[in-house]
This record gives structure tokens, C-alpha cells and sequence, in this order.
């Protein structure tokens, strides 16, 4: 893990060895990760769990099950990350849960067991904004040092760029996620949901050859999926369609392969995220982007970004599945530079929220104030 | 980029055609010698690596040496935006760093806006293209200029006055524009 000092900013550097526990459990991953911040300002991750619940072909995952799966296996999951990184609960000094946004039923099941911890063992704990760790996880690891950020995934499609302690949203999408929309179509072609639909449609894509015509629905800086899923799944009714990929007589040449609308979609969505991306890069002058989120390890979008970077002078910053899938050491990282700028949950404000439940508790990405940068 | 040349004739400030080599794909356009918007503003960023011309220190607004004051600059936006609407051509990328604002070639004239980088731009008469326009540049404002919501209230303000009788429509599906996007409002 590479050691990064950080030299400038409001963030000190702490007197003594700092750990930090974090939970996730937004959607169908579980994760627990333990991180050390050092006196030298450098950070270290000690370990970094995660189980994901993993429903048959065709199937999303519901959040009942999800929570369920949360509970089951919360203990092993945490248990295995205390045991790799070798402390106890009692060496913490803060435990750091995903607050939000998210879906609601696994949200409070891994609310709860951070609660319980925190009380079974006197630690103050850290509510952290899931969009927040994925950034700040991603700075962490990649050195970036003020990127354009893209943050892309099955729950979230997001153009950032941080200003004035704030991350601000440039452009997102108006309906969908991106990740969403892969997945939904991974189901519709009955593709594996191990280890994500996401991947199978990347693997998928790499054997398309045609490129089919699909809507291209950027909107201003935001963009729009939901008409492109659709779009995609009329090909499945198409007359050339194949669902086993093969041609049904021997003159059978024009046809289409799940294949080829997976490479599609992905084209189709993938230039429609470099585009926006491009844009505000343009705008704000950076000449750094910072892939985060599931998506963010397919290797077709940071290709696609690579290039677009590449012309304008700038270069992608990307993480593989470790750290680009939600995991649980991007909520301690956030949440322990939190704690280190004094800000920690107390146990009855350490609720959760899915999206924007009230109005004076609304949980967008630029609603959280970054203390910790200057 | 026939756009240019159309939108010069409808009066609209545009960087002037030099030269088209369509076979080589070249396109020679004027030099303005000026400044983008987005530099006369005061921005939030965090400075990038380059800085910013290295020496614009905050103590000097970098609006004074144009003699303008940060109102009369929206007004300008507004009315040239305005202006291009009124020829049908919707620039699809606005941002203050697409604007430019020209250094007046004599002491007694006044400074000129002009919009750049049509890369983006396209030809139509909707309600729905010119309001979304209108949304991308608030929310650059909003993304790039701290407290910047009476300073995009004046440009607008100009652009409703240069429209006219389209700016009814047009007020009423900007407002639905805004309410796009997820986890919003206080719904669902």
C-alpha cells in the first residue's frame, strides 16, 4: 500500500497511531475494513473484508433478503477483518457506519450492529455519505490531488468536482444509474450475477463486433439511461436477434448476439459518461479524473477515459475491484478523517437515511460539508 | 460550424471565420484578446497546479480592468444569449468558461462579450433545448462561483427582457427543467 503524505490542508497529522473500523452495507455488499492513519500523515489499510450476497441469473437482489444477509453475516465478515489486521475492538478508536444514501432495510441492519459495537465498547462512532467514502477512498489510493471526479454505480451516476469544502455535483443522471441499467440488462439475458452482472456484460461486450444504434441521451451536463435500457431490451424481441449467439442457417449473416448489445450499451453509455466528464474537466480546468464506484473497474470505461484524458493532456485515475466496489474501508478512511476534524455521530443522531427523508436532512453528495480539505 | 458565419449575421457576438481548409479539417477562427469569464469571477475552486495566470492575486478584482461591474457583465451574458436563442441556435455547452469578454480596442469604448467553442451546437426552436441550455449555465454558475444565485438571477433577468414575448414559456419550463434529477426535492 503506498504510504501518501499529505501536506497541505486543515487536516494535522495526529499525535499517536490512529484506527478506524468501517462498516458498509448500502446495497448487496457487506463490508468491514480497518484503517490506521499514522503520525507521519501517512495511511495504511490493515485489512478490508467483504461478502456480497449474490442472488440466482435473472433475479436483483430485494432489500429484505439483503439485510438478511447483512445480519448473517455481519459477525464473520467483521470477526475476519479485526483478525487480519491484527487488533482487537478495544485498539479502535472510532467506528465509522454508512449513514447513506442507500437502500433502506440493509442501511439499518449495519447501523445497528455499529450502534451495538459502539456501545459494547465505549467508541464514538462516525456516520460517513457513501458517495463521500468512495472519493476519498479513491484520492487515498490513487494520490490524486483535486480530480474531476466520475463516480458511477449501481446506485449512483455523478460528475464531481470538489470547491469551497463542498463536492459539487456538475452533471448526473436524471433517471437511472449507470450500474443500474448494465445490471438490468444482465438479467434480461439471464447473464451470472457472480461476481456482478457487470462484469458478465464487460466479459460479453469483449466478444461483440456490431455496433447497434441506440438513443445517445446526454442532457445538458446530466445524462439519461432509463430510454436506453429500453431501447436495448426491443433488440431482444428483434427479428436478427440470437439468443444463443449462433446463426440459424448457414446464409444467417445478419444477426445480432447478446454479445453485440452488450458491446453496444456499454459504447453507447460508456461515451455519454466520457462526454459529460470531458466537459467538466473543460470547464474547471483539471486535467485529472478520478474513476470511483462499481463501474468504475470495468476497463472498457477507463480505456474510454484514458483516451479522452490522453488528448486533453490529463490522466485517469482508476482502482480495481478492492477498492471500486463498495467496500468497507472507504467509509472508515472518510470517516476517520472526519473524527480527526472533530466530527463524530452521537447515538441518537446515528440514524441512516436512504435518500432525502426530511428536508433538513437531505444526503446529497454536495450537502456534506469537507472540513478536512481546504 | 456554418453557425459561426449564421450568427454573426444575426448580430450575435462570435468569434469571426479566418479561414476553412475542409479537406485538411481546419479552421481558422479570430483571436480575442480578452479574458474567459470565469477568470473575472470569483471562483471557489481550490487553485489548480498551473494557478491561475500565476499572478491574479484575490486582492485585485481582475473585473476592474475592464470598467464593469459583476451586474453590467451578467446583463452582457444575458443579452447575448438571448440574442443567440432569438436565431434558433442552441449552443448546448454553456459555461462561464465558454464566454469570453473582449478588451475594447479604444479607451471610450465598451467591453464586448463574446460566446466561443460551439462544438456542441445545434439548430432549434424548442422550448424544451433553450431552457436546458439555460439550466447547464446555472449550474456552472452554481458548480463554479460560490454564492451565485443573484448573479445568475441578473442574467437571466436581461435574457427575459432581450426575448421578450418567448421568455413566458420559456421562464415556466426552466422551472420544470430544475426539478429533474434524483433525490431532489422532498418526494418519495
Amino acid at each position: 500500500m503506498p504510504a501518501l503524505l499529505k501536506q497541505f490542508g486543515p487536516l494535522k497529522n495526529p499525535d499517536h497511531p490512529l484506527l478506524a473500523l468501517g462498516l458498509e452495507g448500502s446495497a448487496n455488499k457487506l463490508g468491514a475494513g480497518v484503517i490506521k492513519h499514522a503520525p507521519d500523515g501517512s495511511s495504511m489499510v490493515l485489512s478490508n473484508v467483504r461478502h456480497t450476497y449474490i442472488t440466482p441469473p435473472g433475479e436483483g437482489f430485494q432489500p429484505r433478503d439483503t439485510a438478511l444477509h447483512h445480519r448473517q453475516w455481519a459477525f464473520k465478515v467483521i470477526r475476519e477483518a479485526l483478525d487480519s489486521a491484527g487488533i482487537s475492538l478495544s485498539d479502535l478508536d472510532c467506528i465509522c457506519y454508512t449513514k447513506g444514501p442507500g437502500m433502506g432495510a440493509p442501511l439499518q441492519s449495519v447501523a445497528l450492529i455499529a450502534r451495538t459495537l459502539s456501545l459494547l465498547h465505549d467508541k464514538p462512532l462516525v456516520g460517513v455519505n457513501h458517495c463521500v467514502g468512495h472519493i476519498e477512498m479513491g484520492r487515498e489510493i490513487t494520490g490524486a490531488k483535486n480530480p474531476v471526479v466520475l463516480y458511477v454505480s449501481g446506485g449512483n451516476t455523478q460528475v464531481i468536482a470538489y470547491s469551497r469544502q463542498c463536492y459539487r455535483i456538475f452533471g448526473e443522471t436524471l433517471d437511472i444509474a449507470v450500474g443500474n441499467c448494465l445490471d438490468r440488462f444482465a438479467r434480461v439475458l439471464n447473464l451470472s450475477n457472480s461476481p456482478s452482472p457487470g462484469y458478465n456484460i464487460e466479459q460479453e461486450a469483449k466478444r461483440g463486433k456490431r455496433l447497434v444504434s441506440l438513443p445517445y441521451t446526454t442532457k445538458g451536463m446530466d445524462i439519461s439511461l432509463s430510454g436506453i435500457l429500453t431501447a436495448i431490451e426491443a433488440y431482444t424481441q428483434d427479428k436478427r436477434f440470437r439468443p444463443d449467439g449462433l446463426p440459424k442457417f448457414t446464409d444467417d449473416q445478419d444477426i445480432i448476439t447478446p454479445a453485440d448489445l452488450c458491446f453496444s450499451l456499454q459504447e453507447t453509455v460508456f461515451s455519454m459518461l466520457v462526454e459529460i466528464t470531458e466537459r467538466a474537466m473543460a470547464h474547471i480546468g483539471s486535467k485529472e479524473v478520478l474513476i470511483v464506484g462499481g463501474v468504475g473497474c470495468n476497463e472498457r470505461l477507463q480505456e474510454m477515459m484514458g483516451i479522452m484524458a490522453r488528448e486533453r493532456d490529463g490522466q485517469v485515475f482508476a482502482t480495481d475491484e478492492r477498492f471500486c466496489i463498495d467496500n468497507g474501508i472507504m467509509i472508515a478512511q472518510a470517516g476517520l478523517l472526519g473524527y480527526r476534524m472533530g466530527m463524530t455521530t452521537p447515538l441518537t443522531k446515528s440514524t441512516c437515511t436512504q435518500r432525502i427523508e426530511i428536508k433538513f436532512d437531505r444526503f446529497r453528495t454536495d450537502e456534506v460539508h469537507v472540513t478536512w480539505r481546504a | 460550424m456554418c453557425w459561426l458565419l449564421g450568427l454573426s449575421r444575426s448580430g450575435v457576438n462570435v468569434p469571426g471565420v479566418r479561414m476553412v481548409d475542409a479537406s485538411e479539417g481546419l479552421l481558422g477562427i479570430e483571436w480575442i484578446e480578452g479574458s474567459s469569464v470565469k477568470r473575472l469571477l470569483p471562483s471557489g475552486a481550490e487553485d489548480s497546479e498551473e494557478g491561475v495566470d500565476g499572478v491574479s492575486a484575490e486582492d485585485q478584482n481582475p473585473l476592474d480592468a475592464f470598467q464593469l461591474s459583476v451586474d453590467a457583465l451578467m446583463g452582457l451574458i444575458g443579452v447575448e444569449i438571448a440574442k443567440m436563442h432569438l436565431a434558433d441556435i442552441v449552443h448546448g455547452d454553456l459555461t462561464t468558461s465558454n464566454m469570453m469578454l473582449r478588451r475594447p480596442s479604444s479607451p471610450d469604448s465598451t467591453p464586448e462579450l463574446v460566446l466561443i467553442d460551439f462544438g456542441l451546437s445545434y439548430h432549434s426552436t424548442l422550448v424544451e433545448d433553450k431552457a436546458v441550455d439555460l439550466y447547464v449555465l446555472e449550474r456552472a454558475f452554481a458548480s463554479t462561483h460560490p454564492d451565485s444565485e443573484p448573479m445568475f438571477a441578473s442574467v437571466l433577468e436581461a435574457y427575459g427582457k432581450k426575448m421578450g414575448k418567448e421568455w413566458t414559456a420559456l421562464r415556466r419550463r426552466l422551472d420544470d427543467v430544475r426539478l429533474r434529477g434524483r433525490k431532489r426535492s422532498m418526494v418519495g
